[in-house]
């Protein structure tokens, strides 16, 4: 940018005189950066209550971060046998893994550690869960169309490399429940054809439990996992601000721009401020929740159990498939192929893969090659929501096996007819929920086409000359010969009650009941209003209009 | 009694390590640590029983030994309530005036002693009226069960009583896959006469006297609670299930002769854990870490039930996703 | 008038004055075409007036207010603030006292839970004691923590979003995406860079130099794979297929004393180890030992009639699934249960599993006694399990 300098500048632009104003200008001389940070300081994100599901998991991620650090500071990843010498009685004496007893000391002997490691595992625990939602409105509003499938992937990597994360923390503490989880895992690690034994023993360095676990997956829990998820949340971060965010169809909104809010200040100051609110969420749960109690569990050794012996949620699906899984286990000449293979290795490779091509198979079915950067709503694209429904009811069936034995226990159920309901349910529910979710879909489209055909039911009945009653509908928009609304069904929200479309003030929802101007403020954009109508005669129209008129999308 | 002593006979080659092994540590090492916790109508009872009871065949006299060992986890709560230093000044005294108390109901039992046979006769003879009354349409008029209704008990000891009218799961409402656990029909007292009716008569395995919990080894019951009774009644004593409707019972509300009668009598599904597999001391110490888990309080907030993942990924979705959710959608209103 | 030319005019993005209100209206008014009106302040509004570039000059920025400048800024940017209005147009009202008031207490709210965490972070005790010997307060200490951090940060958090939802201008704004790809001319010419630079290399012509990079290109990513992976493997040998009872092992209760027949009643269960060093901690270890009621019989598998000692008979307590510790024993039905996925075994089946995922019998060991030095009966082993125990893999036998 070439640029003359003008002698009639103002002088505190030559020369600052705020400290403030010396860095910005030293800097300015040395990086050249103001025209870029301006950009960014400019962005434009929308506005809506959904897009800010991804920020749950990445503040959640930060606080991982933070406590995550502050719990390495007391913790030993050491399997040696120590006889526990700390505060809790109840074990007082026990032998017990340096991890172990590491873990009950930070929960009993700093303090503060145990408000610290609480809100660490509900962090993580949301992480996955807020990564869950995220990739769900991701997938029903179609966003993961062209040219966003690259970002579909990584956000899948995350949640995959989330969920490996979780369980490597739920090991550590190396008690009985964790320990058992372990053991199950080396099951699954046996199981895969071929190579499955030599696996076990890569891992665990000795046949199960062995005396290396715990130091390596510490080292991939607070090292290589959490690089890796740092360097694909950038990627997916980066990857939003390049291409900008996706957005609802509506009023103004086109494919080629974005409408909303600037960075600076107003989303900063609520995404910041949502930051916050994440943070306190967690640390109440971290304060009034207890979550993995350890010392009830006690040490981890491999003749004890515990009956009710869950993983975390995330994991509760594998869980549930191979609690449901029948007793297939294959012997091909010689060789075992045990049952466990099928439900915790193909499974989720299947649902993963699935997963990931959904965007390409999408794309091949319905030829739709174009890029897209206005969303769909879930009913108008019927099918892909019925497949997410289904997608979504498998797995809280699984969910369901995977507690099955206290859902039988809370609802005195017998243990093997749940089994067998879970079983038939997982192969019936999915298909029913499929069938149930394109009707609603297709139900609800009918209804939006109605309302703009028809108008909005006003409630209102009306008696015609002829003795016929019929009820009054409000048109939303010019209406044809036959009192037909004209306007074009554009996937967006049609509205339905006369409160949504009436109203003396703008016509912009609140959050639980309709904005109202406070009184005074009405007086003076009153006043403002008529200044404007004045000032605007003189100049042949208001400017209010001018901004607001815009076109519409075809 | 003729009856009544073959019965004994029997019972005693068959629970000679129940009831011989454990009375000997039981005396020395339960009178000591006590002495300071007890209050006086305590200390008269106890050395009494436990005099005769060393004495005399022990089947006969547990009535009262186990009248009184229930309430004693009550006891030890109140003593723990007194203040450290008040109990320390009033040891003393309450030893003095203990010893003085014991030696004088000692001698008024030591004459009685030869009438200490009429008086559990008279307990089990009770207990025989409570039976024939409650108890005699399901199990016979002479123990010998009812077929298609309810089992013989004869052989089956004290313990069984205790555990099963003591937990209310006895008398039965109706025949189901497995009795559950309901307000007791019959008192303390009165469930002690039956068992002294039961034990009398086929005899079995029943109740040591003194105290059921042994608070020295909480972590050594700890690893056996882990160990033993963790995989059916899992590491929090919360309960879990069987096959085909049959359930495993929460610990919450069993004291402590409820648990020791359950490992002896092995009810329903529950194995026998007979005092070879797990010495009295052990039994003991479960029972303490038992009470102690469930008398402690959750350091880390509400317990979610202590049933671990299942109700924290609950809370999770429900509670923390809830409450984000409420945030977002509150900073995505227009205002 | 302005200095730079990047906004493509021809940009089908460009949001039009939308046709009311003229643009030569709207140039004679402005005069500069930075897109700020020159309505008051607050009410600045940019002109959607896109017919030439956009960046004013230094010395018409001189004369522009901040926000005017902001404004201009913006427009460079292709960010168009369509609505932008103070939420108190009046400053100093009322209302905006009260705004302002309200996120002032949320930010002093959690001032003051910050200050009552500090005390109770330090003041309250938080050492756990057992129950009846002492103070239970310490059962309030992380709940309080866990509290007043959590309103600590509402506070904040409340209160910034507030202030962004109250006090900060109201504003609606459109940005062009220029999202697509590159023009066709761009990437024509950047790939006839990647083309040429290949070229100047001569890879292609010169196949000796390729295939030997080749060659050394795959050794480097090679090593560093076997340096690892070599590191980390372990031949499993026979280790999966065998336990730690042997030929006459003593068979251990966890305490170490030695089990002998005469210890359980009948429906009792009791888990065993190898009476070895180790034996007790080893996770193929741990056994069940079962005595049979009197009148139950298992029918055994093929050749292990012997396994049992009269009414004793011992399973290993892994179960054949997934290696938890399968010990929910019902003692009036004789099946074990597996407390992780529900597998079902009935001892007088032989340990056979009957319901649940589980697909293999549970390995028997083939029990017997010996006369201990005290003259009384004791366990042993008599072999190790004939098959390997715990959940299935490729080899096994």
């Amino acid at each position: 940018m070439t640029t003359t300098i003008h002698s009639d500048l103002p002088r505190n632009f030559q020369k600052p005189r705020t400290p403030l104003g010396k860095v910005a200008k030293g800097s300015e001389e040395r990086f050249g950066l103001a025209a870029g940070i301006r950009k960014q300081l400019n962005k434009v994100f929308p506005d809506h209550w959904s897009f800010m599901m991804g920020e749950i998991a990445l503040y959640s991620f930060i606080i991982l971060l933070l406590t995550g650090t502050y719990l390495t500071f007391f913790y030993d990843a050491s399997m040696a046998e120590v006889a526990y010498n700390g505060t809790y009685a109840p074990l007082q004496g026990v032998e017990m893994s340096r991890a172990y007893e590491t873990t009950l000391n930070i929960s009993f002997d700093v303090r503060g550690g145990l408000v610290i490691r609480q809100i660490h595992h509900w962090a993580a625990l949301m992480f996955v869960a807020a990564m869950t939602i995220h990739m769900f409105r991701v997938f029903f509003t179609g966003a993961f169309r062209k040219p966003r499938e690259a970002n579909w992937l990584i956000g899948l990597s995350l949640l995959t490399l989330g969920v490996v994360e979780g369980f490597a923390g739920y090991s550590l503490p190396d008690d009985l429940l964790s320990g058992t989880g372990l053991r199950i895992a080396d099951a699954i690690m046996l199981s895969i054809p071929v190579i499955g034994s030599w696996v076990s023993f890569l891992v665990f360095g000795d046949e199960f439990p062995g005396t290396d676990i715990i130091g390596r997956l510490y080292i991939a829990h607070v090292l290589l996992i959490p690089a890796v998820l740092a360097a694909l949340i950038g990627a997916h971060l980066a990857l939003v601000v390049k291409q900008k965010h996706t957005q609802f169809p509506g009023p103004g909104n086109t494919e080629d721009t974005v409408r909303g809010e600037r960075v600076y200040p107003v989303y900063a100051a609520k995404a910041g401020g949502f930051f916050f609110l994440v943070f306190g969420v967690l640390a109440g749960l971290g304060g009034l929740a207890q979550i993995n109690p350890i010392w009830l569990f006690g040490p981890y050794n491999p003749a004890q159990v515990s009956s009710g012996s869950q993983p975390d949620w995330y994991m509760a699906m594998l869980d549930g498939s191979t609690r449901l899984f029948p007793q297939w286990e294959t012997r091909l000449f010689g060789y075992t192929v045990p049952s466990v293979f099928w439900p915790t290795v193909v499974l989720p490779t299947i649902l993963l893969t699935l997963a990931a091509a959904y965007p390409f198979i999408e794309a091949r079915l319905t030829k739709d090659r174009d890029a897209h950067n206005l969303l769909q709503r879930p009913r108008d694209v019927p099918v892909r929501t019925s497949l997410g429904m289904m997608a979504i009811s498998f797995v809280v069936v699984l969910f369901i096996g995977g507690g099955n034995d206290l859902v039988a226990k809370v609802f005195n159920i017998s243990m093997n007819a749940m089994m067998w309901g879970l079983r038939i349910a997982l192969l019936l529910v999915p298909p029913m929920v499929y069938m149930i979710t394109y009707r609603l879909c297709i139900g609800l489209q009918r209804h939006d086409r109605e309302v703009l055909e028809h108008g909005i039911e006003t409630g209102i009945i009306k008696r015609l000359p002829s003795g016929e009653f019929i009820e009054v509908h409000q048109p939303l928009g010019p209406v044809d010969a036959h009192g037909h609304g004209e306007l074009e069904y554009a996937g967006t929200s049609v509205p339905k009650r006369m409160n949504q479309v009436g109203g003396a003030t703008r016509a912009i929802a609140g959050f639980f009941r309709p904005v109202r101007e406070k009184p005074d403020v009405l007086e003076q954009l009153e006043a403002i209003h008529q200044a404007e109508l004045e000032s605007s005669v003189s100049h042949g129209g208001s400017v209010e209009v001018q901004a607001h008129r815009r076109q519409l999308p075809e | 009694m003729s009856h009544d002593d073959a019965a004994r006979a029997a019972v005693d080659a068959d629970l000679e390590s129940t009831v011989g092994a454990d009375r000997k540590p039981e005396v020395g090492a339960d009178l000591e640590p006590d002495v300071d916790a007890l209050d006086l109508s305590d200390v008269g009872f106890d050395p009494a029983v436990r005099q005769t009871g060393a004495e005399d065949d022990s089947t006969l006299d547990h009535p009262r030994a186990n009248s009184h060992t229930p309430t004693r986890g009550l006891r030890r709560k109140r003593a723990g309530r007194a203040g450290r230093l008040r109990r320390r000044l009033s040891a003393g005294l309450v030893l003095m005036i203990a010893l003085l108390t014991m030696g004088g109901i000692y001698s008024m039992f030591a004459q009685a002693s030869s009438a200490d046979d009429s008086t559990t006769a008279a307990n089990a003879d009770h207990g025989r009226q409570l039976f024939s009354l409650g108890c005699v349409t399901c199990h016979g008029a002479n123990l010998q069960g009812v077929v298609g209704r309810g089992p013989s008990l004869i052989g089956v000891g004290g313990a069984a009583v205790y555990y099963q009218v003591g937990t209310g799961r006895m008398p039965l409402v109706r025949q189901g896959a497995e009795a559950v656990r309901k307000p007791p029909r019959y008192s303390l007292e009165e469930v002690s006469d039956l068992a002294a009716y039961i034990q009398a008569n086929g005899g079995g395995p029943t109740l040591p006297q003194g105290s059921l919990r042994d608070d020295k080894n909480v972590a050594e019951g700890g690893q056996l609670f882990r160990l033993n009774c963790a995989q059916c009644h899992g590491a929090a004593g919360r309960g879990a299930v069987l096959s085909a409707g049959k359930g495993i019972p929460s610990l919450a509300k069993a004291e402590d002769y409820q648990i020791y009668a359950a490992m002896l009598h092995g009810p329903e599904n529950m194995p026998v854990f007979n005092n070879n597999q797990l010495t009295p001391e052990q039994k003991r110490s479960i029972i303490a870490y038992v009470q102690t888990l469930k008398e402690s309080k959750d350091p880390g907030g509400n317990g979610l039930a202590r049933i671990g993942p299942v109700s924290e990924g609950a809370v999770v979705w429900i509670v923390g996703i809830g409450l984000v959710l409420v945030s977002i959608l509150w900073i995505g209103a227009k205002s | 008038m302005t200095t730079s030319g990047m906004d493509d005019p021809a940009a089908p993005t460009r949001p039009g004055p939308g046709g009311v209100g003229s643009g030569a209206e709207r140039s004679t008014s402005l005069g500069d075409g930075t897109g700020v009106t020159d309505q008051p302040a607050p009410r600045g509004l940019p002109a959607p007036e896109h017919s030439s570039p956009d960046v004013p000059s230094v010395a018409e920025l001189a004369q522009m207010d901040t926000e005017q400048a902001m404004l201009a800024g913006a427009v460079a940017d292709g960010v168009f603030v369509e609505h932008r209005r103070n939420r108190y147009p009046v400053p100093g009202t009322r209302s905006e006292k009260r705004a302002e008031l309200a996120v002032a207490a949320c930010f002093a709210i959690s001032f003051l839970a910050m200050i009552a965490f500090l005390v109770v972070f330090v003041a309250v005790p938080f050492k756990w004691v057992l129950p009846g010997q002492g103070s239970q307060t310490f059962h309030l200490y992380t709940p309080l923590l866990g509290t007043l951090l959590g309103i600590s940060l509402f506070g904040v958090g409340i209160g910034a979003v507030l202030w962004a939802k109250w006090l900060m201008p109201e504003e609606e704004v459109v940005q062009d995406r220029h999202g697509g790809p590159s023009s066709e001319a761009d990437q024509l010419m950047t790939a006839a860079t990647f083309k040429s630079g290949f070229e100047d290399t001569g890879l292609a012509r010169r196949s000796l130099l390729k295939s030997t990079l080749g060659l050394a290109g795959g050794a480097l990513g090679i090593v560093p794979l076997v340096a690892v992976v070599g590191g980390l493997v372990k031949k499993p040998g026979n280790k999966l297929q065998t336990t730690l009872f042997t030929k006459g092992t003593p068979i251990v209760y966890a305490d170490g004393r030695r089990a002998s027949p005469s210890d359980l009643q009948a429906g009792g269960l009791v888990t065993v180890f190898p009476g070895v060093e180790g034996g007790v901690k080893a996770a193929d270890s741990p056994t069940l030992l079962i005595r049979l009621r009197p009148n139950q019989k298992i029918k055994p598998r093929e050749n292990q009639a012997d396994y049992g000692w009269n009414d004793y008979v011992a399973y290993s307590k892994i179960c054949t699934h997934a290696g938890c510790p399968a010990s929910l024993y019902e003692q009036q039905t004789s099946r074990l249960l597996c407390p992780c996925h529900q597998s079902q075994f009935d001892v007088l089946l032989d340990a056979k599993p009957v319901f649940g995922p589980a697909a293999r019998s549970l390995p028997r060991l083939p029990l017997g006694v010996e006369k201990g030095p005290d003259g009384k009966d004791y366990f042993i082993s008599l072999s190790d399990y004939t098959e390997p125990i715990g959940p299935g893999f490729w080899e096994r036998k």
